[in-house]
This record gives structure tokens, sequence and C-alpha cells, in this order.
């Protein structure tokens, strides 16, 4: 029945179908059920951002902003790997957004100046060690949403930079190749904006400035 | 004839007396506590030379924002854009991009101050902008900044290379010590008004401050920068406001007074000790004798206390109960077994065979007013556990960030000690300047020299001001951290107060106090109209002579005098139960001088005076007894009583052979040892442990030891095959029937 979805790929599985179900919040298992739901709203319709990022009812804030930007960082991942083939460090040797913007890698213990490239594996790096330490995030049921605020804020910011302006002005080309990764380029943006925009993590100030 | 001789020292004597006798003179009005005011705070985080630089940082925030008419006027979330843009420019490698935004964060870390706006408003929106520049991610993010450019070699390169260094030179520091100093101060501070989520906030910043940012912590970041300053590597460094700032932070992130007491009374709870020394002295009707631990009723005592008072007029505060160490009760013990029994029993306080009734009552008060402090249960707990290595409980702080700030000071203490000293000596008032010593003005001199005699008195003033500001920040530092440790853990804090006395800090803080303290409790180096608020808030008012010389009335000034108390606190630290340091005290004669600062009136002070001359009476002799009444009675008036003490007819001037260098010696080596047990690497107490480590039975070291097989198996080995391998019986599905098992 639908109540016993075991919403696993076995063997075998192609991968058209992988991860494919349509389960109703209420069965699916475990305490942790705010992944794989993200992860279904995206694989069922992920042009449908503003569904995708409706908290359901009675969740957490804290915990849904947290898996956003863990299901975030994660695919922010596959557009690194892309990346590579596009931005070589001996091009892109800044952090640029824009001509006249360029940034400092917050990875270091002092920052540095470091090549596109690199900024990228550091801030998506540091996402991840952020996201899975003990000591900010004990727990993936509870989450103190006024004391990780400002955590959020730094690494959506990075993150920003990193995807939307670095990308979207010097690797136009490789928009493309995106899509069979569920999100085009306009889609990752869209999906940034209104996801901070919501959540107010990130102002609209800064968009009409960078634009 | 021999009675004039006799007679001249009657009248000298007299006319000592009279000098003793300053009841005339006014108590000084000044309530001790952690820091002043917030606003009293802020203004002195700022030098009156810096004072067009308030205006830069607004015309710095109008250019960045020239569409936004008022800040008040905006929302929240507005106002949280603005942040937004700002903090994203900050990250920019540009300086000028950077910069000014910088800057203009600054002014609103301010307040966003406007001509005509009252302090409070102005406080309240600095504490607005604040809480927003936290939660938009602000601290991290200048934290790391002020490492950058602390580290920067190429700046400190061009600036070593200008003829004379002035406050220009530190402006991009300056400014981000400016706003972490802000941040930090204002979240010292619980409002009333705040909101739950404001509250929060609060507590998650502190709990931030506290944990490192990339591997460091701000605190050991402002200690690197002080030992770089005095290394002479960077002068140009804001030495005021570093020291400010990591005095705020320890603050902060460690607790004040308050939290100390909680703490104490928490870890002697923990150790197993009464909470705390019951203080209630029975009063004179023989009422109520109430026995120890009796604290808890605090509110009945209240009332008693308040019928008292109704009863006689209570003119002096009654005097602490006596204590007695368990030190003490051996010594007695022992003079009297010997006296008595004739032969001495080590470390045994309850057989009383052989003594007559009155020393068994004797015993009984002196129990009666026993009191183990923490750092002896402390010292005792340490003993045992290097005798029983695997029995007994180790040392496991409650209090993690005191335990961490340890722990990540602990490599370089000496340094970060001496290095505040030095700076010390270098802004204490008596300090003569020196061509090779530090300098401590590069932060308050600047560019040009000023011309006028108006403008060279200001900056007198100013640069006294900033003295004085540095010694309150080492001193409240230095005395914080020795209270924390000790709380924590009786060796931490003989580590630091020993390596502070190995940097000659008893002499350094007898020089400071031998000036005339009463006129340095009572300078005036302020100018009201240049304080930081007033000065941007109120119309330009012209500074002129009249201003500089009358300002404020008979008050005593706040800093000096909580400098002044934080030293004698720390001294009295330092030598507290410390024979050869006590001896310090005499052979740098300092009975003087502290007999001198007592013309304050002021009752903290006064004490903390007498606790140090106290110590040292027995040593001083007889005569200095003879002709120091005055002091005698004081000291028997306010300072605490020890049962079987010998202070004010203790005659061994030389009885006891005393060597600095031994006593430091051994006490080096137990605070060596303690430090590698706990903290070293490598250290003895795994040596011992090796020495009974489980025997290894891991299926993985058979494959990690290496076999040397000799030449003989080699060219036999087919044979070995043959016998051992090949015709033994080998049932492999056991193997598998045995992983399974499990």
């Amino acid at each position: 029945g639908v109540a016993t979805s075991l919403r696993n790929n076995t063997l075998g599985t192609l991968f058209k179908e992988m991860y494919f179900s349509h389960d109703p919040i209420s069965t699916i298992p475990g305490a942790q059920w705010d992944r794989p739901y993200i992860q279904q709203l995206i694989k069922s319709d992920f042009e449908n951002i503003s569904l995708i990022l409706e908290p359901p009812e009675g969740q957490d804030l804290g915990v849904w902003k947290y898996e956003h930007l863990r299901q975030f960082c994660l695919q922010l991942n596959d557009l690194a790997v892309i990346l590579q083939v596009d931005c070589f460090p001996d091009v892109c040797t800044q952090m640029t957004a824009t001509e006249q913007w360029i940034f400092l890698c917050a990875a270091h213990k002092t920052p540095k100046e470091c090549p596109a490239l690199d900024y990228t594996r550091h801030t998506l790096d540091g996402a991840a060690s952020l996201l899975n330490s003990n000591k900010y995030f004990p727990s993936r049921i509870i989450c103190n949403l006024t004391a990780n605020l400002n955590r959020y804020s730094t690494w959506s910011r990075n993150f920003y930079r990193l995807h939307y302006m670095h990308t979207y002005h010097f690797h136009k080309s490789i928009c493309n190749p995106l899509v069979k990764y569920q999100f085009d380029h306009e889609n990752i943006r869209c999906f940034k904006f209104s996801f901070t925009c919501r959540h107010e993590l990130y102002a609209k100030y800064d968009h009409q400035s960078l634009d | 004839i021999r009675g004039i001789p006799k007679l001249r020292e009657l009248l000298k004597r007299q006319k000592g007396e009279a000098d003793n006798a300053l009841d005339g003179v006014p108590d000084v009005e000044f309530t001790y506590a952690d820091a002043q005011s917030i606003q009293d705070e802020m203004a002195e985080l700022y030098s009156y030379t810096e004072e067009e630089e308030f205006v830069r940082s607004k015309e710095a925030y109008s250019r960045e924002f020239p569409f936004i008419t008022s800040w008040q006027g905006l929302s929240e979330n507005e106002k949280k854009a603005c942040l937004n843009q700002l903090i994203n420019k900050i990250d920019s490698i540009e300086d000028a991009v950077r910069i000014p935004a910088i800057h203009a964060l600054l002014y609103l870390a301010q307040g966003a101050f406007e001509a005509g706006m009252s302090e409070d408003k102005l406080l309240k929106q600095s504490r607005e902008n604040v809480f927003l520049m936290y939660s938009c991610g602000g601290l991290h993010l200048i934290i790391q900044l002020l490492n950058l450019e602390s580290e920067n070699p190429n700046s400190a390169i061009i600036i070593m290379q200008k003829p004379s260094i002035s406050i220009v030179d530190s402006d991009v520091l300056r400014a981000y010590l400016n706003i972490l100093y802000i941040m930090v101060e204002t979240m010292r501070y619980d409002d009333p008004t705040d909101s739950e989520f404001m509250m929060e906030q609060r507590e998650a910043f502190i709990f931030e401050l506290s944990q490192p940012v990339y591997d460091e912590c701000l605190h050991i970041i402002l200690f690197e920068m002080v030992v770089k300053f005095c290394a002479g590597n960077c002068p140009y460094f804001p030495i005021k406001k570093i020291l400010l700032l990591l005095w705020k932070t320890v603050l902060v992130t460690l607790g004040g007074t308050k939290e100390i007491d909680k703490v104490k009374r928490q870890a002697r709870l923990d150790a197993g000790l009464p909470e705390a020394f019951d203080e209630r002295v029975p009063d004179e009707n023989g009422r109520a004798m109430t026995s120890n631990g009796a604290s808890s009723n605090n509110q009945d005592d209240g009332t008693d206390d308040i019928d008292d008072s109704e009863f006689k007029a209570a003119t002096r505060k009654p005097r602490p109960r006596p204590k007695v160490r368990q030190k003490d009760i051996d010594l007695f013990l022992d003079a009297t077994r010997s006296k008595f029994v004739g032969f001495q029993i080590s470390g045994d306080d309850s057989t009383l065979a052989g003594l007559p009734h009155p020393i068994h009552e004797g015993l009984h008060v002196m129990k009666k007013h026993i009191y183990t402090s923490l750092g002896e249960y402390q010292l005792n707990a340490e003993e045992e556990a290097l005798e029983r290595p695997f029995t007994a409980m180790k040392f496991q702080s409650k209090n993690e960030v005191c335990e961490s700030l340890y722990k990540s000071l602990l490599p370089n203490i000496p340094q970060y000690m001496i290095s505040l000293l030095k700076i010390l000596l270098a802004s204490s008032p008596t300090a003569k300047a020196k061509t090779d010593s530090i300098n401590v003005l590069v932060d308050v001199l600047p560019e040009e020299m000023p011309t006028t005699v108006l403008d060279s008195m200001r900056l007198g003033i100013d640069v006294n001001r900033h003295k004085e500001i540095i010694v309150k920040a080492i001193s409240g530092l230095i005395l914080l951290l020795l209270k924390h440790f000790k709380n924590n853990h009786i060796y931490q804090f003989e580590f630091i107060s020993q390596n502070l006395v190995c940097g000659n800090c008893i002499p350094l803080i007898l020089k400071f106090l031998n000036q005339n303290i009463s006129s340095y409790i009572s300078t005036k180096n302020f100018i009201p109209q240049l304080d930081f608020p007033a000065c941007v808030l109120n119309k330009k008012s012209e500074v002129t002579a009249e201003t500089l010389e009358n300002n404020g009335s008979e008050i005593c000034c706040w800093r000096n005098m909580f400098s002044c108390i934080n030293l004698l606190r720390i001294l009295q630290k330092l030598t507290k139960w410390k024979h050869s340091r006590t001896m310090m005290l005499i052979v740098f004669k300092s009975a003087p001088i502290l007999k001198r600062s007592l013309k304050v009136k002021h009752e903290m002070m006064e004490l903390y005076v007498l606790k140090l001359l106290k110590a040292q009476t027995k040593y001083l002799g007889r005569n200095w007894r003879k002709s120091n009444m005055k002091t005698m009675s004081a000291v028997y008036q306010k300072v605490r009583h020890r049962l079987n003490d010998d202070w004010a007819f203790g005659n061994d001037m030389d009885a006891r052979p005393w060597d600095l260098q031994a006593e430091e010696g051994s006490l080096k080596t137990c605070i060596d040892r303690f430090n590698n047990i706990h903290y070293g690497s490598g250290n003895t107490g795994e040596e011992i442990m090796n020495e009974y480590d489980e025997y290894d039975v891991n299926i993985h070291s058979v494959l990690d030891s290496s076999v040397e097989l000799s030449e003989d198996f080699k060219n036999a080995y087919e044979k070995w095959l043959e016998r051992e391998v090949f015709s033994a019986p080998i049932e492999w599905e056991q193997l598998c029937s045995c992983s399974f098992k499990r």
C-alpha cells in the first residue's frame, strides 16, 4: 500500500525512475522527512519554485531553512563540477562578479585572493563543514533559528556570489548543460532569489545594485 | 642632656601621627564595578584626535546611500538590506570599495548620529544596528578582516619606512577595532526592553565570541597583536583599542564579578565544600550562634539586621568572621604536642591524647572556623591524582570557556604577560620617556604636531587620558584572568601569576603606586565637550583654555580609581600565602608606599592596602609597628583576622631563611607537571599509562607486524608447507560460521 512505501532505489533502477515517488508528508518514514520531501518536490516539478519553498504547515522554520540550504549546497556541487570545464584558474584568477567586484575567499584563516574555481570549492567545503558541524547544528530535528540566522546569511551571500554573479557574468555558455541537472541557470537564480527573499536572508537591494 | 633628643623624637612622632590623622579628608565617592556605564566606556574608546573621523565616516555613509534621507525612517528590512550591501562590499579586495564601506558601517554601529539627536536615542539606535549587524553575519567577517589587516606585511613595511608614525597609519585597523568594540560592549548589557529574540541573539553572540574563527578565537588574535606591538614589529597598532577590546572580550565571554562568584560557589559545592564561608559574627549578647552553612536563610538574617540597627546605631561595618587554615591548626597542634607530650604526630588533628582540656577547647574553636579554599582542595586532588593515576578523579573543568581559553593561551602565556607588563610600565604616569621603550602614544599623536598653545594643551590632556585608559584596561584584564583561572584550577592561576612575578610585576605595581595617589585618582584628564556622543550631537563649542582647566567638580576619576584598586588586588593575589613574595614586598620597601596610599579614603582601596600591610607587618620589626599604631589599628579593624595569627607581635626578622629562587622553582615544577599531565603531548601521564597498556589483541596488528624469516626456513619452506599446512585438515566452513556467530 501507499503507507509502506520504502522510498528505496533497488539495484538496477534506471536513472529515470530513481527517487521517483509522490508521497504525502505523513507517509514519509522517519523524523527527518523534510529532506526527502524537498527532493521529491524538486524531482516532480523543479520549476514550481513557490511550491518547493512553501514550508509545510507546522514546520519549524529553522529546520526548513537548514534543509533547504543543505539541498541547495548539494546541487551547487553539480554546478562546481560543470564549472571546472570552463572556469580555469589561469583565466579566472580572481573571484570576480561583474567587472568591479573582486572577492576574498573566506575559507582561510586569513582571507585570500583565490581563483574563482578555488573560491567555489572552498566555499562549498566550508558550507558543508558548517552545515555538518556538531557544535552549531547538533540536531536536524530542532534548530535554533535565531542563533543560526547569521551563519545562514553569510553562506547564502557567498553562494550567491559564486554562482549567480560569477557564473552568470563569465560563463554564460555553461548554462545549457545545467538543464539536465534539473536546474537551468535561470532557475537557480530564481530559486535562490525567492528562497533568500522569502526567508529574508539576503536583500533585494543587492540584486538591484549588482545586476 | 639626655632628655633633648628624646623630646625631639617625641615631637617627631607626634608630627608623624598628625600626618596619619587624615580623618578630615572626605571619603572618595566611588562604586567598584566591572566597568563604567556604557556611555563612558564608549567615550573612552576614542581619543580626542579622532574627532574629525566621525564626520568622515558619516560622509562615507552618505556616499554609499545617497538616496536615504533618514536612517531612522527605514523599515527593519530596508536597514538589513543596507547592512548586507555594506557587508558585501567589505569582502571586496579593492581598497577603494572596502574602506569606505567599513567607515560607513562604523557610522551605523555608532548609531547613525545626526546633529541634535538625544544621547539616549543614539544609544538605542546603536544597539539596534549592532543587533542587525550581528544577524547579517558581521561579527565573524570583521574578526577575520582584523586578522588579515594585522598580518598584512605590506602595510607594515610601508609604514615602517615613514619618518614618523601617527594616528593615520592605523586608520583601517582602528575602524575594525571600533566596530568590534561597539558590538562587544553593546552585547555586554542586557537591556530590560530587549525582546526575547534579542536575548537569544545576545546569548548566541557571547557563545560565538568565545568560539574560534578558523582555529583562533578573538582573544588570541588580540593577544598576538599585543605581542607583535611590543616586539616592535608593528609600532603602528592602536594599542589602546586592542587592549580595551581584549579586556571587554574576556569580560563578556568569561563573565564579571557576579559570574565569578557564582562559578566559585558552584565549584565549591562540586568539590564537596560548603558553598561559602559563613560570615556571620555572633553578636555580643551571645545571641544567634548559628552553625556553618546557614547562609541559605538569608532573608531571616536581613530582618534581624534591621532589628539590630534599630537598637544600636551600627556606625561601623562588622569585621568579617575570622578564618583559620588547616595548616595553621597543624602548626598549633605540633607546637602544643611538643610542649605537652614531647613528640609530634604529623597529619593528625584528631588525636588529643595527653593534651590538657583547655587545648581541646582551643582546638574546638579553631575547627569551627576552619576554611578550606578551593585552591587547597585542588592542590590535594592533584597530589592524589599523581599517587593513584588510575583510580583518582582527574581534574575536569566545568567551565568550558575558561578552560579552552587557558588551553589556547598556554603555549605563549609568558610572552603575553610580559607584553602586558611592558605596556603597563610604558603607560604608567611615573614612567620616564626612554628612547628604547615602546611608544604607546602612536594612536593619539596627530599627523602634524599642534602649533598653538591651546592645541598642545589639548593634546597633553589627550595623551594622559590615553595612558590612563591603557592602565585601566590592562589592570582590569589581568585581574579578570587571575580570578577566573583561580576558580577554574589553582595551578592555572599559579602559572599566570608566576609569569607575572617573573616579569617583575611586583616592583612594577609598587613603582606605579609610588606617586601621589590622591592626585592620580582625582586627575581631570577629560574634556566633556569632546567626548564621543557630545562632540557629534551638539553644536561645536570652541574649546578654550578655561574649558580645559575647569571641567568637572571635585569628583574622583573613575578609571584611575578602578585601576588603582585593580593593581592592589593583583598585588595581593600575587603575594598571598607566598612567603618569598611577601619578602619581596619588604625588599622593595613597599610599606611606606602602601601607607601613603591610605590617604585615599575609600573603603575598598583601604581594605586591600591594609591586607597587603598586614601580610608584612611581621617582618617590618617592632619599631615599625610601634611607630605606626594608626595603621595597625586600621588593620585590626578592617581586615579579617586569622586565628592564631601573629601579625601584630610576630618577630621573626630572619627566623625563617627565605630563598626566592628555591621556592619559585619548586612551584614551577608543580605547575609544569600539572600542565604536562593535562595539556602536554607525549606527556608523562601517558608514559605511566603505557606501562600498563592493554595487550594488543587486534587482528590488524598481525598484518602490521613484520616477521623475520631465517635463511634455513626459506630454504626448507616447502617441507614446512607440506607438514604444517597441506597435511593438516583445515575446516574453512568454521571460519564462515564464526563470522556469522558474531
